[in-house]
Parts: C-alpha cells; sequence; structure tokens
C-alpha cells in the first residue's frame, strides 16, 4: 500500500510517497539519502540506527515511516557537518572517542537529547542514556568523558 | 517484510471496524517495538495493520478512585518512569518501566504493548500483578475489566478475542503504610530478565506485616503470583526470619525453564533471593512512606 508521508527531516519539509512496510530506517538512507543512520542489528538492540523523533531518541528499524507523519526527525546530518561541528561533534572527535564510528552518530543522538533535558549528567546519568548503544570498539569511557566535556563546554 | 494495509483511526470504534474486516490477518500498532519484529519474521500472515496512536485518551494517566491510577495502555514506558506519581508512591512500576530495553526503547514501547505480548518476563507485567492490577478491555460489545492475570494464557499468548483492545490499566492504592519493590536480573541493559519480582508490603499501626503480595517473571510460562504469602506474613514482623519465609515461598512458587539464559536450578534460587530483597524493600518503603489512606490525595510523601 503507498501512502502518502509528510515529515519534516532536519528542519527540511517533504513530501514522499512510501509503501506502508517502509521502515524509516530505510526511508531516511534510500529516499533522503542520510545515510549516518546505520542498519546494524536491525532489530533495536544495538541503537546504531538512534533518530531523534520530535526531540527523542529511537530506533528507526522498528518504526515504519509512515508512523511519523507530521513529525519533526533529526539524523546526525540534522548536528553538524564537517566543516560546522556541533558541540558534542566536536567533544566525540577531540576525545579520540570514535573509532571505527559505526555507533557514534546514534550515540550522538541519544547525547543531544540527554544534554537538552539535563545541562549537566553525571557519569551515570550519561551512562544511563547511551545505555542502548553497543559500541565494540572503546570501551565507552572516552565517549562518556567526551559527553561530559560537551556539558561543560555549553556551561 | 511483505507489505499491508495501514490505518491510523481516530476512535477505538473505528480501529474494531477496520479490525472486523479481517479479523484473522490485522494487527493493532502501539509502541511498534515487539510488532515490528513479528511481522519482519513473517508471523501471523499480516495483511492490516492498524496504528492506535491516533486515537485520543488512551495515551493518559489519570487519577483513580481511592488514591489510586488509571494508566491508559498506549502510556510509553518514558511516561510511566518519569511521572512523578508514579516515581513516588509506585515505585516497583516506575523501576520496571525504566529497565525495559533502553531509552530508544523506552520512548515508544507501550503499557498496553507490553502487557499484551504476554511474555513472561515482561517487566511492568510483575510489580502489576503484585500491585494488584485490573484492565478494562474494549470490544465492539462494549466494556469489560478483569484481573491481570486473566490477560495471560500462556507465553506469548493474551485471552484477547480478535478486535478487542486493552484500553487502561487500573492500579488500585493498596491504603495505609504500603511500600512496594521491584528487583531484575539481568545482565545488561537491553537484555531480558533472567528473573524479576515484586513486592508489595502493607504494615499495620505497630510495624507488623498487615499485607503482602509477591510476583514473579520470567519463571514459569506466566507471570506468577506467590500464593500463601499473604498468609503467612500477617502479623509477622519485619525481620530475617519474615524475609526467609518470602524466599522459600516464591522458590517453591517458582516453575522455570532451563534456557540460554540461566538454568532453571539458577533461577529457582534467584526467584527466592529477588523476591526477598523486594519485600524487604517495600516493606522499608512503608516505613518512610506517609500513610496514604482511601480517598486521600496522590503524592503526600514528604
Amino acid at each position: 500500500m503507498s501512502i502518502p508521508l509528510k515529515v519534516v527531516v532536519n528542519g527540511v519539509a517533504h513530501a514522499d510517497s512510501v509503501e506502508a512496510r517502509t521502515s524509516l530506517l530505510t526511508y531516511l538512507r534510500e529516499v533522503r539519502g542520510l545515510l549516518g543512520a546505520k542498519r546494524g542489528c536491525e532489530e533495536g538492540e544495538c541503537g546504531s540506527c538512534t533518530v531523534l523523533l520530535d526531540g527523542q531518541p529511537v530506533a528507526a528499524c522498528l518504526i515504519f515511516a509512515v508512523e511519523v507523519e507530521g513529525s519533526e526527525i533529526v539524523t546526525v546530518e540534522g548536528l553538524g557537518r564537517a566543516e560546522n561541528l556541533s558541540p558534542i561533534q566536536r567533544a566525540i572527535a577531540e576525545a579520540g572517542a570514535s573509532q571505527c564510528g559505526f555507533c557514534i552518530p546514534g550515540v550522538l543522538l541519544g547525547a543531544k537529547a540527554l544534554l537538552a533535558e539535563h545541562p549537566r549528567p553525571g557519569e551515570e546519568e550519561i551512562r544511563r542514556a547511551i545505555s542502548g548503544n553497543l559500541c565494540r570498539c572503546t570501551g565507552y569511557d572516552r565517549i562518556v568523558a567526551a559527553i561530559q566535556q560537551a556539558a561543560e563546554g555549553e556551561k | 517484510m511483505r507489505d499491508f494495509s495501514y490505518h491510523a483511526p481516530t476512535s477505538l470504534a473505528e480501529a474494531q471496524a477496520l479490525h472486523a474486516q479481517a479479523p484473522l490477518h490485522t494487527r493493532f500498532l502501539a509502541g511498534g517495538t515487539d510488532l515490528f519484529l513479528f511481522l519482519e519474521h513473517g508471523g501471523g500472515d499480516i495483511g492490516t495493520v492498524i496504528d492506535l496512536k491516533a486515537i485520543p485518551g488512551i495515551a493518559e494517566i489519570q487519577q483513580g478512585a481511592d488514591g489510586g491510577l488509571r494508566l491508559g495502555a498506549l502510556t510509553t514506558m518514558r511516561a510511566l518512569e518519569n511521572h512523578p506519581d508514579i516515581a513516588t508512591r509506585f515505585q516497583a512500576l516506575a523501576a520496571a518501566a525504566a529497565v525495559v530495553g533502553g531509552p530508544a526503547i523506552r520512548n515508544r514501547a507501550t503499557l498496553g504493548g507490553n502487557l499484551c505480548n504476554a511474555s513472561p518476563a515482561a517487566d511492568t507485567s510483575v510489580p502489576l500483578l503484585a500491585l494488584a492490577a485490573q484492565v478494562v478491555v474494549q470490544s465492539p460489545a462494549g466494556e469489560r475489566t478483569m484481573a491481570l492475570a486473566e490477560l495471560w494464557a500462556g507465553p506469548r499468548k493474551n485471552t484477547l478475542a480478535a478486535g478487542e483492545i486493552l484500553r487502561e490499566i487500573v492500579l488500585p492504592a493498596p491504603g495505609g503504610r504500603w511500600g512496594c519493590d521491584f528487583q531484575r536480573l539481568t545482565r545488561s541493559a537491553m537484555d531480558i530478565a533472567l528473573v524479576n519480582a515484586a513486592a508489595v508490603v502493607k504494615l499495620d499501626d505497630g510495624g507488623a506485616i498487615a499485607a503482602a503480595a509477591c510476583a514473579l517473571g520470567a519463571v514459569g510460562p506466566t507471570v506468577l503470583p506467590v500464593p500463601g504469602l499473604d498468609e503467612a506474613l500477617r502479623g509477622a514482623p519485619c525481620d530475617e526470619k519474615t524475609w526467609q519465609t518470602v524466599a522459600e515461598l516464591a522458590q517453591a512458587a517458582a516453575r522455570p525453564i532451563d534456557d540460554q539464559r540461566a538454568s532453571a536450578d539458577y533461577r529457582r534460587q534467584m526467584a527466592g533471593v529477588l523476591a526477598r530483597r523486594a519485600a524487604k524493600n517495600a516493606a522499608a518503603r512503608a516505613e518512610n512512606n506517609a500513610a496514604a489512606g482511601a480517598g486521600g490525595a496522590a503524592g503526600t510523601r514528604p
């Protein structure tokens, strides 16, 4: 069933047509060309597909695109680009907190949502906020430090 | 995934009328964190999905009769864990909602979905059973209210007839000096419980136990009550002997299986450990909580 879809992605309004079964992740990657959200586990366990839906982190692999009709989506591309990194992106880069980088878009968006709600999170709060983002490379400590750094930088 | 017809009705009646068009091949969609994967794996030959999220009035948390709460079925885990009244009085439910999956899952997963999915390990099921919750089910013929335990027939099997929608969860307030606690044994944030448990303890004016209830998850085909607990604990002091009794009754009630997460033997032992902790913590909370008698205002804690 082909369904019209109106959604704002990274501040830009779009009108598309998708099949009902198309996941939000597929829509973002293949229709919108935004490859920051990753196909990791595709069952909501790894966090690499995390995007912000009306400001809240969600697993795009478990949502049908049609469910977000009328909503606002932010992907990592909407946080900042190489020539203009957001504070969290800069903090992650400067802390050496990214190795392969696969988990990082999801982490960045989770961190952004956290800092929007808790501008001065403690370590436990940070770890809890990224508890749904699996990282095989870093052991998380530098990621946590980077988010802390970004929070302090914004004070 | 095969394609399907998608609808987003704006009333329960409309949703049920749509469902009736193909009752064996239609599913209701709430948060989607379970249903999406069910469809992905080809389950059930589903040709129609009815999204409930556009229906007003089924995602609210409201004051109920006698100081309890009425929870809309589409309430998300995030809304439950953050609700000030639930976090202060019904701590066991807030604690359970707070550990379902991870943050991204909790922003979508709903209470009704968690209950209707009928996993015996479903975290929110456990405190709700211990708290003697009831569920309000909407069918085309009208509505009915039943004990939560009647919702589950077995692992992943609920008792709803085709087209019925779980609309609301009614949470009574036990009244008097009471407290509740939730415990979960698991490896990591995203993993399912090896065992979970919840206890509700009410104290009399002298500090002895006036009533008690305990529920266990992941140790049987459904979430299980601990039978005989209330009778065994009435009038008992809050001491080690009493908590040991809780542990023994919980172990006796557990009916676990061996699976990839744990052996039945380990689960049975841990059921005792978690039940003991939950009961002890619930009693401590009962000591600390301000009295919230029948008809009292919610959230009267200092």
